[in-house]
């Protein structure tokens, strides 16, 4: 099978999008709507979603946006909420080679959880890192005019409940999950360990912080036990 | 409100701090990339971290919401249509709260 070049495997991750575009317009809306809440100008908003491309961080640094802006508030907020960007990077590790080092760490400036997902299961010969550009910049296109179209319209949000959208994140995350489980179930038994490992720490009392580490933790520890016994028996 | 330089200041912050979680990971993974049994394990963080996120939020899930979650789930499983399934579960979202309330009277 031939091997797709770089602008045809940057458009096929820009088409492939398409679920996700859906979804990543709605947060806009809901983003331009909540900046203009918290008092952001229509310019500073859209410089945000610009340079920080990332809905959840955006979401969480508005809690703290009075003045004076606690900037190590700020940072550390959205650090935590950014953190799971850390295991999505670790996951491309074997994928976007072939390029020069500068190129990728660019590239990675759009990378996004629907991306890595798609970009995992791809099935088709495509050079990857333009795929998961294509697919991260069709995104952005997507949270740029969704946020300017939120700013420009906020007013008309009044009637809507939007505390009630809170749970609109974990709603994508299960789309995410059920797009990876048909893509394959040899690593349901880790993640389904991570959720319940979660789940304990939340009950628990654990910090905030420390319930997606140690989950984590625990999942991919399973995953390699899975695999040494697997080895063991082939 | 915040002055202008301070607003900018805090994007910058945040967009640096975004862009270091981006990269950061993956120039982790290429430092410890040569373990050969390390990629299964890699590739299955991404899964991990959805689901440490997703599965406290339905555990404190209302009702409505969890009629959202089993509906997304439910469409992903038999149509695959991340946008139906988007729809439908904001749709859930936003109109289940006022059914519950004309459904208590």
């Amino acid at each position: 099978m031939q091997i797709l070049g770089m602008r045809q495997s940057l458009w096929l991750g820009a088409r492939a999008s398409g679920g996700f575009f859906v979804s990543t317009f709605l947060f806009g809306l809901l983003f331009g709507a909540a900046a203009v809440s918290a008092g952001i100008g229509h310019w500073h908003a859209l410089l945000m979603s610009t340079a920080v491309f990332s809905a959840s961080a955006q979401f969480a640094a508005l809690e703290f946006w009075l003045a004076p802006l606690p900037l190590i508030t700020i940072a550390l907020s959205v650090a935590l909420v950014s953190a799971r960007n850390i295991l999505l990077g670790m996951a491309m590790t074997y994928h976007l080679d072939g390029y020069s080092l500068s190129r990728r760490l660019l590239c990675l400036a759009v990378l996004t959880d629907p991306g890595v997902v798609s970009t995992l299961r791809l099935e088709r010969r495509a050079d990857k890192l333009a795929y998961l550009t294509g697919y991260g910049l069709a995104l952005l296109v997507s949270w740029l005019l969704s946020t300017a179209i939120g700013l420009a319209a906020a007013g008309r949000f009044g009637d809507l409940d939007l505390g009630a959208l809170a749970f609109a994140g974990p709603l994508v995350m299960a789309t995410m999950m059920m797009l990876m489980v048909r893509g394959t179930f040899r690593q349901l038994p880790s993640w389904l360990l991570s959720g319940l490992v979660a789940i304990l720490l939340l009950e628990s009392g654990a910090p905030d912080w420390s319930i997606l580490l140690v989950s984590v933790f625990v999942g991919a520890l399973l995953t390699r036990f899975r695999e040494y016994v697997n080895a063991r028996r082939s | 409100m915040p002055a202008e330089a301070e607003t900018l200041a805090a994007i910058a912050v945040m967009a640096l701090v975004v862009y270091v979680t981006r990269a950061g990971g993956y120039l982790l993974g290429l430092q410890v990339r040569h373990i050969g049994w390390l990629r299964p394990v890699l590739e299955s963080l991404p899964g991990c971290a959805f689901m440490a996120i997703l599965a406290p939020a339905a555990w404190q899930g209302s009702a409505v919401e969890m009629v959202a979650l089993a509906s997304v789930v439910a469409i992903m499983w038999w149509n695959n249509s991340v946008v139906v399934a988007s729809l439908t579960g904001v749709g859930i979202l936003l109109a289940g709260e006022r059914v519950l309330a004309v459904l208590a009277g």
